[in-house]
């Protein structure tokens, strides 16, 4: 209050009052600006290689993983009889090298050269042979790809990035306003925490715009719900603010490093094995350290006030070692061991007894198991799922059941099962459209309201259209990584798309859904909003595969831009970012298999060398 | 890819889910944000528990319940916090069908689109808090209600039920204690009671319509006659007499052998054409009990029947509307309580049946009540004397046709004596005060 009062002087109140109204209207803006910037660009897919069919019929490879064969659903039709209905597979890597795959169980030449089962590199010119159907694959020349990026439009020119940052910059200064204002114990230390994120998303922004990069809207979605988050953690423990200004500096680190990482396709596979590894002994490791807290062993004490969750950066790696390229969708094996990955983490989440996260992998499995298995195992994905669900279920503990059974009935129970949702609701409804105002809420004070409630928080503090656009950022997230899947160059990435925006979906609608008793309260957190550790970070670097799938032009660096597989057409400013800010630890690992690509397979045709 | 790429839109599943939940969740809002706003726990507008916002005034504006300097505030007189307190309620929520209880949402001004953030309500009422307290002295510790209604514009002035305790005490009194047997409900609205004598103006309505040669017939009563094998008692040995002069006397012989001519199916039915059997809208949230009027078959059962004893159960409120209808010229304004409400208008008799009806009432006063028991009243009524375990309930209903002062009233004292000798003084204290209050 003495803040304000002395950067505002008598006005101050008076602003607060004001800015109830301009919050919403300014967190809605932000998001139509961005849903805007998202949905309304148009589909541009890009284009690898072309593939000559008998007849002349010419076949654009618009992905780094294309199947070839009879049926409809694949990438490159062939109409002939002799074509299995899946017949083989083309795959490029990063350095751009081709190799075809033969599936099931026709035959595959390249230049009357049979493909053996582990595959055979095939360059441009080469004739594939399927059945009694012969193809000439064609590599993309200079021209064809400097002309086809000149037609790829990069996002932000309708929708200036730089101005919806703006106006997010806005939000925060309201926020923090009316946190000043209404919240007593609010001080320097909030002062200090919106001061940071605002920091961070400005040299973020510039840094990258500085690098050429133009699609800022998934990130922004991120800072304003994380601003909404760092509001309610204000509320809640107005003292005690440094926490969450280091958790969220790392969280934003945690996920530029993710995205950087899996730049390369081939360097995320090599370590997949490792986080196959991690994830289930983090899981086993947490079950055996963990204290108990309402029947589940989920969080481990590192003394102090400290605690983490790690089953929550397991969510990232379920979903790092979950994705798959295509080429591994092919083979029964993989599918099998990821069920069982899949049941040792379901199983030891069941052990610990945190049904919510459990059910959280378990949507996650479908849909990561839907989308790797093709027309494959079918069988082996129902007797998975059944398993997993058994476990699922086992992970259910007392203390849960008992919320269960008031389900719809919180009204009926007021003092003791439906205690915490009932309060949810009277204070959501008591907020309105725009809140009582960040800070002046009641909510946040009862049990875990700050993270399971937080829906309700936001709703009563800055009312329900606030509440609504952080719903409506997630979904626009998801959709916007649905968006991108066709165009998606490798399956991992799509998979780990789909998979991040639903781990993130899953966990908004057992939040929101669970406090206004639409569905059993399970106690998960509002990804990037509910206030805790270890949630913030996972949900950041989860951000990080949504990046991964996003393939506009200059629109991600998670994505590694066409230009540099040409060697000239995007010089004008790819040297920026080639020799930028994320240094060298980029470049050497990119030095094995790109210097490959340049000596053996695209060198002999290339441009610069 | 393609395939792959198609799967993805499986994520569209869960972005439905959750649309589909928000859809519900602002339905459920929408419909009862205010409930859920109105809890206690809801610290924005209660402290401590206490509701710190809103104010039940009565139709002049006094104060009868309201959040004020220094916590929540009932009215300054002892008399009207009685008299009042089962429609005001308390704030503990201990009467259901009070405005304590159903307005929470009006007091604390809650609205969709501002939440609980602005400044509380007020619900302002129909009632006299002078009439409301008349009627709580009135009725001197005995159990019962007083309801009195402008009977043309709907308005009710009176809606007054003991026991019942002073809210701003809170409750100091054993549960158990007979002397507050039902002290939480509004007798006036949720209960039903034996109508006894004052049924006999639903009967003779019937016959009025029913019977042709109703006026012609002449009974005699020598204080008890036997109709379908059972024993019909009279209060007095009456003689030969008309049918005005049996509704007078309150003659059970005559009403025994009138209820025999109509039949206990034509006195039921009548019961539920004048919504006597049926629930009322007090308010949008506040209902009344229902009566119910079984159809007696056989002669014996239908004689009591149509004499207000058998199994006929009333509720008072049903019977103000029935009485009101009379008043009126056959159509019911239907009674309000919130101020400025739009009455409904129901025709609930023919008009010419409600004016035999009203004159007959009159002449119960004229020439058996007295009219100089009602001094200033123009008053029509009827007594009534239920006989039910335990005592007689005393009724006593009806209406005055004083120009500025339309009011009808219905009057029950439970397990108290008679109409005449205990629920008509209480009447006519009442209506004094109403009167002189209207000017």
């Amino acid at each position: 209050m003495e803040l304000v009062t002395a950067i505002f002087g008598e006005a101050g109140p008076t602003l607060a009052r004001l800015s109830r109204y301009i919050l919403p209207l300014v967190a809605a803006l932000i998001l139509a600006r961005c849903v805007g910037s998202m949905l309304r660009e148009r589909y541009e897919p890009e284009t690898w290689a072309y593939l000559y069919l008998p007849g002349n019929v010419m076949v654009p490879l618009r992905h780094w993983e294309c199947i070839l064969g009879r049926a409809r659903s694949v990438d490159g039709q062939v109409n002939d009889p002799s074509v299995e209905r899946l017949h083989a597979c083309l795959i490029r890597d990063a350095a751009g090298n081709w190799t075809v795959y033969n599936l099931g169980r026709g035959e595959t030449y390249v230049n009357d050269m049979r493909v053996p089962p582990g595959g055979s590199p095939i360059a441009d010119a080469d004739v594939l042979t399927m059945g009694s159907a012969a193809a000439r694959f064609v590599d993309l020349t200079e021209q064809e790809r400097a002309s086809l990026l000149k037609y790829r439009h990069a996002p932000g020119r309708r929708v200036r990035p730089g101005v919806t940052l703006l106006l997010l910059t806005v939000f925060q200064i309201l926020l923090l306003l009316q946190q000043l204002t209404y919240n007593p114990d609010a001080g320097t230390g909030v002062a200090i925490a919106f001061g940071v994120v605002a920091a961070v998303q400005w040299a973020y922004f510039i840094v990258l715009r500085a690098s050429g990069q133009t699609g800022f809207e998934p990130e922004l979605l991120a800072f304003l719900l994380s601003s909404v988050g760092m509001s309610v953690a204000a509320s809640k423990t107005p003292g005690d603010m440094i926490k969450y200004i280091i958790l969220f500096v790392v969280a934003v680190c945690l996920y530029v490093f993710l995205c950087l990482w899996i730049r390369d396709l081939k360097r995320v596979k090599s370590v997949r094995l490792y986080a196959f590894i991690a994830a289930v002994v983090m899981l086993a490791a947490t079950r055996l350290l963990a204290t108990s807290r309402n029947g589940a062993y989920s969080w481990i004490e590192l003394g102090g006030n400290l605690t983490i969750q790690p089953s929550e950066l397991v969510k990232v790696l379920y979903i790092y070692a979950g994705a798959a390229t295509l080429d591994r969708l092919f083979v029964d094996r993989n599918l099998i061991f990821y069920i069982g990955f899949s049941a040792a983490c379901v199983g030891l989440l069941a052990l610990m007894g945190d049904f919510g996260t459990a059910l959280v992998f378990f949507v996650t499995f479908l849909v990561i198991s839907f989308m790797r298995s093709g027309s494959f195992a079918t069988a082996f994905l129902a007797v998975g799922s059944a398993v997993l669900a058994v476990m699922v279920v086992l992970s259910l503990k007392p203390e849960t059941l008992s919320r269960f059974a008031v389900w719809g009935h919180v009204w009926e129970d007021i003092y003791d099962k439906g205690f915490q949702q009932v309060r949810a609701m009277s204070a959501a409804a008591s907020g309105g459209l725009f809140g009582q105002g960040a800070g002046n809420g009641w909510l946040v004070d009862i049990y875990a309201a700050e993270t399971d409630m937080v829906f309700a928080v936001v709703s009563e503090e800055l009312g329900l259209i606030t509440a609504l656009c952080c719903v409506v950022s997630l979904l626009a997230m998801a959709i916007f990584a649905v968006k991108n899947a066709s165009a998606g160059r490798s399956s991992y990435f799509v998979i780990a798309g789909a998979a991040a925006v639903s781990m993130m979906l899953v966990q908004m609608i057992l939040n929101v859904l669970g406090t206004m008793d639409i569905l059993p309260f399970t106690g998960v957190t509002f990804p990037f909003v509910s206030v805790g550790g270890t949630s913030l970070l996972a949900c950041w670097m989860m951000l990080a595969f949504v990046k991964g799938c996003d393939t506009r032009a200059r629109a991600s660096f998670a994505v590694v831009r066409p230009e540099r597989f040409t060697g000239g057409a995007g010089v004008e400013d790819g040297g920026a970012e080639d020799e930028g800010w994320y240094g060298d630890g980029y470049d050497e690992d990119d030095a094995d298999d790109g210097g490959q690509w340049y000596d053996d397979g695209y060198g002999p045709r290339g441009g610069r060398r | 890819m393609k395939k792959v790429t198609g799967r993805a839109l499986s994520v569209l599943l869960l972005v439905a889910v959750m649309v589909a939940g928000m859809g519900i969740y602002i339905f459920r809002l929408v419909r009862d944000g205010g409930d859920w706003a109105s809890f206690y726990a809801n610290d924005s507008v209660y402290t401590q528990g206490v509701l710190n916002r809103g104010a039940v005034l009565d139709r002049n504006g006094n104060l009868l319940a309201g959040a004020g300097e220094g916590g929540f505030l009932y009215a300054e007189d002892a008399s009207v916090r009685r008299g009042c307190l089962h429609v005001v309620g308390d704030l503990e929520g201990n009467i259901g069908t009070s405005i304590l209880s159903n307005y929470r949402p009006e007091l604390i001004n809650y609205s969709l689109l501002t939440g609980t953030t602005t400044d509380g309500g007020t619900v302002q009422l129909t009632l006299d808090s002078d009439v409301c307290a008349a009627a709580y002295d009135a009725l001197s510790g005995k159990k019962g209600a007083v309801l009195v209604y402008n009977y043309k514009t709907g308005e009710i002035l009176c809606l007054t039920s003991t026991p019942g305790w002073d809210p701003q005490d809170g409750i100091h009194f054993d549960l158990d204690d007979p002397a507050y047997e039902g002290a939480f409900i509004n007798r006036a609205i949720s209960s039903v009671f034996t109508p006894g004598s004052v049924f006999k103006l639903v009967t003779m309505a019937a016959a009025i319509e029913q019977i042709p040669d109703i006026w012609q017939q002449t009974f005699t009563c020598n204080g008890e006659t036997i109709i379908g094998g059972q024993r019909i008692v009279c209060t007095g040995h009456h003689g030969t007499i008309t049918v005005e002069q049996a509704l007078a006397h309150s003659c059970n012989v005559a009403f025994g052998e009138i209820a025999r001519q109509l039949g206990g199916d034509t006195i039921a039915r009548y019961a539920e054409a004048y919504g006597l059997t049926a629930s009322h809208e007090l308010t949008d949230e506040i209902s009344t009990a229902a009566g119910s009027v079984p159809a007696a078959q056989g002669d014996g059962d239908a004689s009591w029947a149509g004499i207000g004893q058998y199994e006929d159960l009333i509720s008072p409120y049903a019977f103000l509307r029935f009485v009101g209808a009379i008043a009126n010229g056959g159509t019911c304004v239907e009674p309000t309580l919130l101020a400025g409400e739009k009455p409904q208008q129901v025709q609930l008799m023919d008009p010419a049946t409600a004016q035999t009806l009203s004159e007959m009432m009159s002449y119960n006063v004229q020439y058996e009540y007295g009219a100089g028991t009602y001094p200033g009243l123009e008053m029509h009524a009827k007594t009534g004397t239920a006989e039910t375990y335990g005592g007689t309930h005393a009724w006593f209903a009806g209406f005055i046709t004083n120009a500025n002062a339309p009011l009808a009233f219905v009057v029950i004292a439970e397990r108290a004596g008679g109409g005449y000798y205990v629920a008509s003084p209480i009447a006519n204290a009442v209506l004094q005060k109403a009167v002189a209050v209207l000017g």
